[in-house]
């Protein structure tokens, strides 16, 4: 993975800045200063470029961290999400999201590749599997930096329609910062400022959206760890469990109107919310 | 030899001048071995996830057919093509002008290629063809497929216009010849693609290679007729 088009010190005047062999080179993909695996987390936020400078043309590689960071900060993101339900959810939701997010990430690989290039990206596969880990990363390090938000509405909110919304709002967040890494490393690699990445981008994120029905439930509750049984497509399954929920509250409303003392629906209110929500009845 | 095929459909999907010119000027078989192996693989892999929600069988199908439908176009379009490119004069010969559209459909290829795990992924959650909601599926299979290969095409045709205008005598005479061959195919691919139908099976009909009578009729007296039933 070594010496792929490095920067170039020329040989006469090794003073001089070095040379490129791309039009544009964004001035944050330069090597990382130092090495190690806090370098590297280090830089992943502040300066991600330098990463992916060193997996081009660096030393050593840092894809070994890189999937480590990925997979541990998915896992927490995945524990908070379990906490909305507790019980088996608090294991099951973590390797639901690991495993999405890989399969996701396995996926769309090979369209990255060659998006990649029809943008004029000139990236051998290693270079692209290094990117799309960059990227994961990035956007799993910020997962883990909303985690207190999600994980306060995991303890306070009952509403399966709400938490769900806000979660996947906060995936979508950190994936347009990731896709912006992808986007400035690719200008640094040859691409072009074109439309195939952001059609690459739109892409990843459908899947990954279609990702949490297959591997539904990942927050409300299920007598089934998976549920392959049932093929849905997500928008689908997301009107059903808005109707699921709109009627729970409906019928809620009319108890309190006729008098009836009104049950609120909790998340330890196990009995009322299997006989109401179509997503924990799966 | 991977990496070889690997480095050349990066080379393709840049656009890289040099691999076309460097095509055109040594023998064919350096670019029939490539493309001919990018189509069969590209539009062999995505034809397979094309049928995939109707069954195994359907898939295998479409699988063979969708690389058959690019060679028969440019089979029975190879002579009219060439002569086109003389007539217009562009200066690309009969050669020429089967490698620069053997080089525009690998590049279709490889990028139905890279999307294929994606539609496979999407043929895996689809309903059986019996089941409820199949027909909604049925339709946003259509489209998301139209979408993919029009995406596709688009992108490879754009990239084989630079690559015409680039080669030929003059950018004037390039245009012309690229989109007269552009018509000639989308004519002749609309009716192939239409004899060796279905591709995608509608819900409740039979799955079969071809229709029983898969040389009666037309692509363009059914968009007549669909047409017709729209206004009418």
């Amino acid at each position: 993975m070594n010496d792929k088009t490095p920067l170039e010190t020329t040989a006469s005047n090794p003073n001089r800045p070095p040379k490129h062999p791309y039009k544009y080179v964004d001035p944050d993909y330069l090597p990382i200063e130092g090495s190690g695996f806090s370098q590297v987390l280090n830089h992943l936020l502040k300066k991600p470029l330098s990463v992916i400078h060193e997996i081009n043309h660096g030393k050593s590689s840092p894809l070994p961290a890189l999937l480590a960071v990925t997979l541990v900060c998915l896992s927490i993101f995945g524990l908070v999400l379990g906490m909305f339900s507790a019980g088996e959810q608090l294991w099951a939701a973590p390797v639901k999201v690991v495993g999405g997010v890989i399969l996701s990430a396995l996926v769309c690989l090979p369209s990255l590749y060659i998006f990649g290039a029809l943008g004029g990206m000139d990236a051998k596969v290693q270079q692209v599997i290094g990117l799309m880990l960059t990227f994961l990363s990035i956007t799993s390090l910020l997962l883990v930096g909303f985690a207190p938000v999600v994980w306060l509405f995991s303890t306070s909110s009952n509403s399966l329609v709400f938490f769900g919304f806000l979660s996947l709002s906060i995936w979508l967040i950190c994936l347009i910062f990731g896709i912006r890494v992808i986007s400035r490393a690719s200008k640094s690699m040859g691409g072009r400022k074109g439309g195939h990445l952001h059609i690459w981008a739109a892409i990843f994120m459908l899947v990954t959206i279609q990702m949490t029905t297959t591997m539904r439930p990942i927050i409300g509750k299920s007598d089934h760890f998976l549920t392959l049984t049932e093929k849905k497509f997500f928008l689908i399954h997301w009107g059903e469990i808005l109707n699921g929920e709109t009627n729970q509250s409906v019928r809620e409303a009319r108890k309190t109107e006729s008098g009836e003392k009104s049950v609120p629906s909790t998340r330890s209110d196990k009995k009322s919310d299997a006989q109401t929500n179509p997503y924990l009845k799966e | 030899m991977m990496r070889h095929f690997l480095k050349t459909s990066s080379r393709l999907c840049r656009g890289d001048q040099a691999l076309l010119q460097g095509w055109l000027k040594r023998s064919p078989v350096h670019s029939l071995a490539f493309c001919i192996p990018a189509i069969l693989l590209g539009c062999g892999t995505y034809g397979f996830t094309m049928g995939l929600w109707q069954g195994w069988e359907m898939a295998s199908y479409v699988g063979i057919k969708l690389p058959l439908v690019i060679f028969a176009t440019l089979l029975i379009n190879g002579m009219i093509n060439g002569m086109l490119a003389m007539v217009l004069g562009s200066g690309i010969g009969f050669r020429e002008s089967v490698q620069f559209l053997l080089a525009g459909f690998s590049l279709m290829a490889i990028v139905l290629f890279s999307l294929s795990p994606i539609t496979f992924l999407m043929a895996l959650h689809a309903p059986d063809p019996e089941a409820m909601g199949a027909k909604h599926w049925h339709s946003a299979t259509l489209l998301t497929h139209t979408l993919v290969v029009a995406y596709a095409g688009i992108t490879s045709h754009r990239s084989l216009l630079r690559h015409v205008r680039e080669f030929a005598a003059t950018v004037e005479h390039g245009t012309r010849t690229f989109f007269a061959w552009l018509a000639g195919n989308l004519f002749v691919g609309a009716q192939i693609s239409w004899i060796m139908r279905p591709f995608f099976g509608s819900p409740g009909l039979e799955v079969q290679l071809l229709r029983d009578q898969p040389l009666e009729g037309d692509f363009y007296a059914a968009v007549w007729r669909a047409i017709q039933h729209i206004l009418f």
